[in-house]
């Protein structure tokens, strides 16, 4: 076993059994820590392939902004997580057995001839993966990443339909409108008949 | 030429199809206006194709439109265009038109004006398909479709029983023949492998010695059979005996109709498909002898009743089955010039004597019985004397049109040499003497002698207005004249490489051999003894019902007897009440208790359906709600799926 | 340079016409009041036009140009564009302008509904434009990614437009479920197209059916397995796109719970969508694989016959029973493609693209029904039909009929034809099972129809309907709609001729 096939297998090792801590702990932090774990080590196999740009995006935009938000959002959402859990024991069985049949199908294709790669590709020292991604990017896969682009101004435009809402009987302050504000829209005067008053105070 | 050929049809369609959806919109005025333009508009294209094809002497055939391709079989719609397609145009067209205008008067009250004018051009369209067509599956189209309009047409006043019972049978009738169609049709389809007519008859000399076993031990002839099955399909819209008893009833329908569909046009199709289909039944003797002898034993016996109906339009309507009887003897004989000049002249004074009838019954208000009529000569000029034309024409008087295609036939079944060509020569002959008696019969109690209305109607009798007698006066004239055209039609070569003729069927031969001429051959018309016949018919007509009618009652006295198998129609309409419709529906009753109520209702279909709702109500529960059930039926689905790849394909 | 990214352009015009006009829309009805929203709608609509006119004037021009001949056989028509990864041939012009002109059908008839359930805004017709836009690019991709691509951009507006109605639970929840699911199925298409490129090192699908050719087949003569494994998870994903079972589970829910008008949409255009994807992956890409994946679609096919026809039986609700309904479809559009031969896919095409102009008449009727604050979707409210608005009980039964495949209407002609190329694919057995299942189908259609014209009306329906007014434009389209089922089933040629014609087109 070379030095690099011991690395490799020590960080997927870790990188399975966090994935499965994502799904097994019942607290939802924990859940979300144990996903930026899984994140770190994949990211850290990437590496290992040369990949360094993507590995290094995976921990900046994974790690550091999709995380944290997500983190954030769990703990200010409070979620009860017990009601889900519901059935979970009663489940198990049937769909722990289902996923080990699975697992053991695709082991069994992955460990036939045609996933038998005698050499990954070696890059000169030189190499730069970042260099490559950027020299294609905008050339070759100019369309792709066009459409990529689309897709977030989309998941943008439906977030902000979806959420953006003026909820009645809040109170909140509206600045602009209150300058605008005229002596009109706030003082009304009203004329009163003077005469009824009078004749009651006569009485 | 092409998008007239497909102007004329759809022209016809569009007036209907504006005239039946959006009639009440329209209003009568524009109903009308509508489909007459339509169908106008369709009859001047005709006549345009008609100089185009005949008098230019070219044919079309070619496809408009595929349906669907099933097995490389192409289901086309397409038209062939050749003289007989064109000379089928024109008539119906010219016939249709005419009774088009004669309508706006007749049915003027009818609460169901644009309806009628709907369907008078929707049939327009249908028979103009049914002739236009280049394949068998066009054909049936149309030939379905104006058995449709027809029966629509027969029951138009829905809430007369007799009406609905008249257009039942219709329906009923028709169906056993279409039976026959169909089954003729699929034998073609399934020997020939193609619908279209010139395919079929190019492969008609390949398969004269294929024999089929319909009944086991028996070999039949393939191409007998087609043209038996095809004949009876024949038989029923042609109303041959023994399938013609829808005819007489068709009677309940508007006058207007009667004209147009039940005596100029669609009874006709069975001639003009037989004449089509010429290349497959000339090769078959034991078909023609069939064609003849039913052709012959309904254009005496048919006659015959006419002599005693009352009723004025039943009895044009057993004129038009003993016509229709001619025309069939005539194909029979291998004459199809012949018979085909005697639809055409038909279709003009059998509808000139249909809408003369109809003028009578609007004057009569609505009185259909001649024995109630009488003197209607000097009340109604332009009726009379139309009348008296087209019932001229009809008894083959010299000059008229029905002479020179009536003697024609009679010649040509005279030179017949097939078996059963004796008796049917017979029985034309006798026939001739029949037709002059019934017509000249009608034509004296209704316009001659004395006048026996009651006072109310007589007060009111008058003339037919415009609409009703420029149509009668437009059918006169080619009642008249069309006969002169004995010369390119039946001697001449206008359906040359239209019908085919079998050497050795020599009738047609024969016939043009002693024919020296338009004048030499009424000359010797007035020798022949059809002409005796006719004339002696219309003269004992003439002294039983104006001179001495004691003969009548001494006559009804002494042959009693004749006269009641004649009023049971030969007791056909009971046998078929009886054993026919009283069978089915003793049969159907048996069918409905055992086979529905017990065993579909009962077990199949209610069983089933319970078992399907059983199921269906265990099944939606799967549908739980539960997304994690829904991710799970996912997973499932991977599961089967890697398996069957990893397992199932190996082995 | 220049040069090629100006021909990639204008190949691809129709796709950035429609993008920049989505945007514009998006833009500028920021600047409308709500009175002035039809500019909006008018805009929209005269998007999807001008983009379909786009497509239809640039047919064939420039496919002719740059057709090549492919083994000295057959002059294969198309052109590439941008890195051979858009493709503009005959199969992606006819879908596309199939699908532009549903969608503005669809507009038409939304409108009314859409306005009176203050959805009558910007951000609607913004995710509709790029639902299309995303459904374009799947049928125009030659590349596994952009296939991916346009599918998450259908996905991600149609999962925005079935929760845009904030304030209903149901399409809260809906669109909660088709999130997840269709996130799971996205994956798993993900991760098949991960494994088919690791092994073959394309992405474009010519080059992945290459590979497949020259070096798919193992010694002993079955398939590479690792292709196997990534056929598998691509039928998956491409199961729960068309919706067949088993992965058919967010149909019903999801039908049931959008907005009518957004159901309309999901139930009509994304089948086309859903067939070019599959096509583009299973024929063009692994179609020497053809006996694979014939197995697991005719399990598939049977499945989704079984399950549509029956449970759609136990129905009460009408947008349920045509979800349910559209399970059978698509397992009928299963069929067709199984058949593996031009003729089947011909076929499958002429179904799909009658399915979405039957299905878009049938919920239009839903919705010309329903009105404010009431949702015309239980089957009891087609009571009395036939009395209240007897044209509009007549075009909904052609289109009940169409659907259940009665002559002669289009339905009929077109389940024949699939079955007809089924049984040409010697499974005859399959061919008799889909008609068996089709009958019991007939069922549920039949009581819809029975129940608008033999039942009475209840007085509350009558009642509650008075003042309630649809506009002429969605009239005049629903009567186009119904007569053109009819009329398309009795003169089937053109159409079935195009689809013929486009299949040996696209075929290499």
């Amino acid at each position: 076993m070379t030095f690099e096939q011991i690395i490799f297998y020590f960080f997927s090792t870790i990188l399975i059994s966090g994935a499965l801590g994502v799904v097994l702990v019942r607290n939802p932090v924990y859940a979300a820590l144990f996903l930026i774990l899984s994140f770190f080590t994949s990211s850290a196999i990437w590496l290992m392939l040369e990949a360094e740009f993507l590995g290094i995006t995976l921990v900046l935009v994974y790690v550091g902004a999709v995380m944290v938000l997500f983190l954030f959002v769990i703990m200010m959402l409070d979620i009860n997580m017990d009601p889900l859990r519901e059935g979970f024991v009663k489940m198990m069985p049937l769909a722990a057995l289902v996923a080990i049949i699975i697992a053991a199908e695709i082991v069994l294709v992955m460990a036939s001839p045609s996933f038998n790669f005698d050499q990954s590709v070696v890059h000169a020292a030189d190499y730069s993966n970042t260099k490559a991604i950027g020299n294609i990017l905008y050339t070759e896969y100019v369309y792709p990443f066009e459409i990529a682009a689309v897709i977030l101004v989309v998941a943008i435009i439906a977030a902000i339909a979806l959420t953006l809402r003026r909820r009645k009987g809040v109170k909140h302050q509206n600045p602009s409108k209150q300058i605008r504000t005229k002596r009109n829209d706030r003082v009304r005067l009203v004329k009163m008949p003077s005469s009824s008053t009078q004749n009651r105070a006569g009485e | 030429m092409e998008n007239i050929y497909l102007a004329i049809p759809l022209s016809a369609l569009f007036g209907s199809i504006l005239a039946g959806l959006f009639g009440r919109q329209l209003g009568r005025m524009l109903s009308h206006t509508v489909t007459i333009l339509g169908v106008a508009l369709a009859c001047v294209l005709s006549l345009v194709v008609f100089n185009h094809i005949v008098l230019d002497g070219n044919t079309y055939n070619g496809a408009v439109y595929t349906w669907a391709v099933i097995e490389g079989i192409q289901f086309e719609i397409g038209f062939l265009i050749d003289n007989l397609t064109a000379m089928m145009m024109v008539v119906v067209t010219f016939v249709s038109l005419m009774v088009h205008i004669y309508t706006i008067a007749y049915m003027h009250d009818d609460p169901g004006y644009q309806r009628f004018f709907s369907y008078i051009s929707l049939f327009t369209f249908s028979m103009l398909m049914l002739v236009m067509s280049n394949n068998f599956l066009q054909l049936f189209f149309g030939w379905e479709a104006v058995g449709l309009v027809s029966y629509l047409l027969i029951g138009f006043w829905f809430k007369k029983d007799t009406a609905i019972f008249a257009n039942m049978k219709a329906f009923l009738v028709n169906r056993v023949g279409d039976f026959g169609f169909l089954l003729g049709i699929a034998a073609i389809y399934v020997h020939f492998g193609t619908l279209d007519y010139v395919e079929v008859f190019k492969q008609v000399p390949n398969l004269l010695d294929v024999t089929v076993t319909v009944i086991p031990g028996e070999e039949w002839s393939l191409m007998t059979l087609i043209a038996i099955l095809l004949f009876i399909g024949a038989m029923g819209k042609s109303a041959q005996v023994p399938l013609h008893v829808w005819l007489p009833d068709s009677m309940e329908g508007p006058t207007p109709i009667s004209a147009l569909i039940h005596a100029a046009t669609m009874v006709t199709a069975g001639i003009f498909m037989v004449s089509r289909m010429s290349p497959i039944f000339e090769v078959s003797d034991t078909a023609l002898s069939v064609v003849m002898i039913i052709g012959a034993i309904t254009a005496f016996f048919m006659g015959l009743i006419g002599i005693i109906q009352n009723d004025i339009k039943r009895v044009v309507a057993y004129s038009t089955l003993s016509q229709l009887g001619y025309m069939t003897v005539a194909l029979g004989a291998s004459a199809y010039s012949a018979g085909l000049f005697h639809l055409m002249t038909h279709a003009f004074f059998k509808a000139l004597l249909f809408l003369a009838a109809g003028s009578v019954i609007i004057a009569m208000h609505h009185e259909q019985d001649i024995r109630k009529m009488g003197g209607l000569k000097k009340y109604m000029p332009i009726t009379y004397w139309t009348s008296l034309i087209g019932s001229l024409a009809l008894i083959g008087f010299p000059g008229f049109a029905g002479f020179f295609s009536k003697d024609s036939i009679v010649e040509s079944v005279h030179a017949s040499n097939l078996a059963g060509a004796e008796f049917a020569y017979w029985m034309v002959l006798l026939g001739v003497f029949v037709t002059a008696f019934y017509s000249f019969r009608m034509f004296f109690l209704v316009f001659h002698g004395k006048e026996r209305m009651d006072e109310h109607t007589r007060s009111h009798l008058k003339e037919s207005p415009l609409t009703v007698t420029i149509p009668l006066i437009a059918l006169a004239i080619p009642s008249v004249i069309a006969g002169y055209f004995i010369d390119p039609i039946v001697v001449g070569d206008f359906f040359k490489g239209v019908v085919f003729v079998d050497p050795a069927h020599t009738a047609i031969a024969e016939l043009k051999e002693g024919y020296h001429g338009v004048f030499s051959f009424m000359l010797h018309g007035i020798m022949a003894p059809p002409f005796w016949l006719a004339m002696s018919g219309l003269g004992l007509a003439w002294y039983i019902y104006l001179k001495n009618d004691a003969l009548a009652h001494f006559a009804y006295n002494k042959f009693r007897w004749m006269h009641t198998i004649l009023d049971k129609k030969y007791g056909m309409d009971s046998f078929n009440q009886v054993v026919f419709a009283g069978g089915a529906i003793a049969l159907g009753k048996l069918l409905w208790r055992v086979g529905d109520r017990f065993l579909i209702d009962g077990l199949i279909v209610n069983g089933s359906a319970k078992a399907v709702g059983f199921f269906s109500g265990i099944l939606r529960r799967i549908q739980t709600g539960y997304m994690y059930h829904y991710a799970f039926s996912m997973i499932l689905g991977v599961l089967v799926i890697l398996t069957w790849f990893i397992f199932g394909s190996k082995g | 340079m220049t040069e090629t990214i100006m021909s990639d352009i204008s190949r691809a015009l129709p796709e950035i016409f429609l993008l920049v006009a989505a945007f514009s829309v998006l833009l500028l009805d920021l600047f409308l009041s709500k009175s002035m929203k039809i500019v909006t709608f008018l805009l929209a609509q005269l998007s999807l036009l001008t983009t379909a006119w786009l497509v239809y004037n640039r047919m064939g021009v420039e496919s002719i140009a740059t057709s090549a001949t492919v083994n000295n056989v057959e002059s294969v028509q198309y052109a590439l564009a941008f890195s051979n990864m858009y493709i503009k041939d005959a199969l992606s012009d006819l879908l596309k302008i199939a699908m532009l002109l549903i969608g503005s059908a669809g507009f038409i008839y939304t409108r009314q509904y859409l306005r009176d359930r203050n959805m009558f805004s910007g951000e609607y017709y913004a995710l509709v434009l790029f639902a299309i836009l995303g459904m374009m690019i799947m049928v125009s991709a030659n590349s596994m990614l952009l296939i991916y691509l346009g599918l998450e951009l259908l996905s991600l507006s149609m999962y925005a437009l079935v929760a845009l109605q904030r304030n209903n639970g149901r399409a809260s929840e809906a669109a909660m479920k088709y999130f997840v699911l269709g996130a799971i199925a996205s994956g798993m298409l993900l991760y098949g197209m991960s494994i088919i490129y690791g092994l073959s090192g394309h992405l474009d699908l010519t080059g992945i059916a290459e590979y497949v050719k020259s070096s798919g087949m193992t010694k002993a003569g079955s398939f590479d397995l690792g292709l196997l494994l990534g056929l598998s998870f691509i039928l998956v994903g491409l199961g729960f796109k068309l919706g067949v079972a088993p992965f058919h589970m967010w149909i019903p829910d999801v039908y049931d719970g959008a907005p009518t008008a957004v159901t309309q949409l999901i139930g009509t255009i994304p089948k086309l969508a859903a067939f070019g994807m599959v096509f583009r992956l299973l024929v063009e890409g692994l179609g020497d694989m053809q006996t694979s994946w014939q197995q697991i679609l005719i399990l598939l096919a049977v499945l989704s016959l079984a399950i549509g026809n029956i449970i759609a039986i136990a129905q009460t609700n009408l947008k349920r029973m045509l979800a349910y309904s559209t399970i059978a479809h698509m397992g009928f559009v299963a069929m067709g493609i199984l058949a593996g031969s031009n003729m089947g896919y011909s076929a499958t095409l002429f179904y799909t693209i009658v399915y979405a102009l039957t299905a878009l008449g049938g919920f239009a009727v839903i919705m010309m029904l329903s009105r404010k604050g009431y949702e015309a979707d239980q089957l009891s409210d087609l009571k009395g039909l036939s009395q209240r608005h007897p044209w509009m009980a007549f075009m909904m039964m052609i289109i009940l009929f169409s659907m259940a495949g009665v002559p002669p209407t289009v339905g009929f002609y077109a389940k024949m034809m699939v079955i007809q190329s089924v049984v040409d694919a010697n499974l005859a057995w399959l061919a008799v099972y889909a008609v068996i299942l089709s009958v019991v189908g007939a069922y549920y259609y039949l009581r819809a129809i029975k129940i608008m014209y033999f039942d009475k009306a209840d007085t509350e329906t009558t009642q509650a309907e008075t003042g309630h007014k649809i506009g002429l434009d969605s009239h005049i389209l629903l009567s186009a709609n119904g007569l053109s089922l009819l009329a398309l089933g009795i003169m089937p040629g053109a159409l079935m001729a195009t689809c013929v014609a486009v299949i040996n087109v696209t075929m290499k």
